[in-house]
């Protein structure tokens, strides 16, 4: 006899609001749907009521955790149709807000993922260590969650001292390799919730179109930032962790070989820093008519931003914006089928899902 | 010849691609969204999304669909007859959600597809968030 388990909208298991409803044959999940829009605040109606600088803080507010990479990308779309363009050093400014970004998320997952294996020590020690990546974000930006860097032709605020920040990355790198790593690569608790778990085959993978870690964790080598950088990621040398495997232990893998790749990112950045104007412009942009698309990969994958705008109009005519969750979420399903309930919470935690983001 | 510049003679199409706001656009002229899908199946491209809005006046609306290739975005306008259009979910499964929230924010019917509520809770109704009648 099959029965369903309902799990959310709200749940311990759960960040934010979303549905997971499971039919299950004993313990074992047969099939799953999903259920979203708890979180629905019409951002993409609302961007077509605000000017251009109105529509970068709100579109900041899209995700609270990723909030720098949707002012790039929509800043990277409206300067197509303002043809202004960033300085170099705006540029490496937005590669090193990008990918503190980066750590800041992964970190902060893999403590959800510690506390969902029921590693709370762990926990402890991720959340201690992204407390340190928000604190560089706060000494670059002044602001530990919207750091409203981004602007049309370049970023609002300059880095005095790029070199400062190197130390605190080095740290960083020091702990990630010294206790993180090794504890979610080697442990027997990590191993035992993680391998064979919530599986996604490469095959799924490529047909549900997913992004970010959850393809590469399924054998996608897919990567924006090598396959059409932007910033001034074409002059980064890095590499793109791919994993065969498509179970949760490869996602996680996959994260924590990005964690090392965006501080060896970080680090290149940081001494390679060009000196000069951080911004062009004085303030005042005119837009020519005309659709724009920027695509930028963050933590959790591709976002893609559409923005079309009128000429002299003040508002944009229409702005979509595709979040990466929004690509990932539907494989969760065919992540669940044939696991035990028990996992189900770690395997939809192991895309790193974001519901604000995919609401809107 | 790469696999996109082979890709308008796949489509029976004799225009170029023109590369303009960070896409590689190619008009479908009498191509069907069907067609073009199975040929973006062909190449290995990835689906990314569809993007609907309104075009000025009566002329109704306007889907880009958009597919990666090698990190190369092309987009494909389908201007709407009338408020419907063939669905690709059959083809293309990463299509689903995008389907259904255009379906809800602007009332487009994908036909040949069966329906699930996304975004919408008991009582909404389909396009009356992204769509303005008249605009």
């Amino acid at each position: 006899m099959s029965y369903k388990i309902p799990m959310g909208p709200y749940h311990p298991a759960l960040e934010e609001p979303y549905k997971l409803d499971m039919i299950c044959e004993g313990e074992t999940v047969c099939d799953a749907n999903l259920h979203i829009g708890f979180n629905f605040r019409g951002i993409e109606h609302l961007a077509e009521t605000r000017n251009y600088i109105q529509v970068i803080a709100l579109m900041e507010r899209v995700c609270g955790i990723c909030s720098n990479i949707h002012t790039l990308t929509l800043c990277q779309a409206m300067e197509q149709l303002t043809g202004l363009e960033p300085p170099p050093r705006a540029l490496y400014i937005r590669v090193v807000m990008a990918e503190l970004e980066r750590l800041h998320s992964h970190v902060l997952w893999a403590g959800i993922a510690a506390k969902l294996m029921g590693f709370k020590t762990m926990f402890m020690t991720c959340f201690e260590l992204r407390e340190k990546v928000m604190d560089v974000l706060q000494a670059i930006s002044g602001n530990r969650v919207n750091y409203s860097m981004n602007r049309i032709g370049g970023v609002n605020r300059d880095m005095d001292d790029p070199l400062a920040i190197l130390s605190m990355v080095e740290q960083l790198e020091r702990e990630m390799v010294r206790t993180v790593i090794p504890i979610f690569t080697t442990s027997t608790t990590a191993r035992s919730r993680c391998a064979g778990i919530g599986v996604l085959t490469h095959d799924k993978a490529t047909s549900c179109g997913v992004v970010g870690p959850t393809a590469r964790a399924s054998g996608l080598p897919q990567d924006l930032r090598r396959a059409a950088p932007y910033a001034a990621y074409s002059e980064m040398e890095f590499d793109v962790p791919v994993e065969q495997a498509g179970d949760v232990r490869a996602r996680l893998m996959v994260r924590a070989l990005e964690i090392m790749e965006s501080c060896r990112i970080l680090r290149q950045a940081l001494t390679k820093m060009p000196p000069g104007e951080f911004n062009v412009g004085d303030g005042k942009v005119v837009f020519s008519t005309g659709t724009a698309v920027s695509r930028v990969e963050a933590p959790r994958g591709e976002v893609m931003y559409s923005v079309s705008w009128k000429e002299n109009s003040k508002n944009p005519d229409r702005v979509h914006v595709r979040t990466p969750t929004f690509a990932n979420m539907p494989a969760i399903r065919w992540m669940v089928i044939g696991a035990r309930l028990a996992d189900t919470p770690l395997i939809q935690a192991s895309i790193d899902p974001c519901y604000s983001c995919t609401d809107r | 010849m790469t696999v996109l510049e082979a890709i308008p003679e796949k489509l029976g199409i004799a225009d170029p691609w023109v590369e303009k706001g960070g896409v590689h656009w190619l008009p479908p002229g009498a191509l069907s969204v069907r067609e073009l899908a199975a040929i973006m199946n062909g190449c290995h491209a990835r689906f990314v999304t569809i993007t609907a809005y309104q075009l000025p006046g009566e002329e109704g609306l306007c889907l880009e669909y958009h597919w990666d290739l090698d990190g190369q975005l092309l987009g494909f306008p389908f201007k709407l007859s009338g408020n419907s259009i063939e669905s690709i979910y059959d083809l293309c499964e990463a299509v689903d959600w995008i389907e259904r929230e255009i379906h809800e924010g602007f009332a487009v019917e994908f036909t040949g597809r069966v329906y699930v509520p996304l975004l919408l809770r008991q009582g909404d109704k389909p396009g009356v968030n992204l769509r303005e009648e008249g605009k």
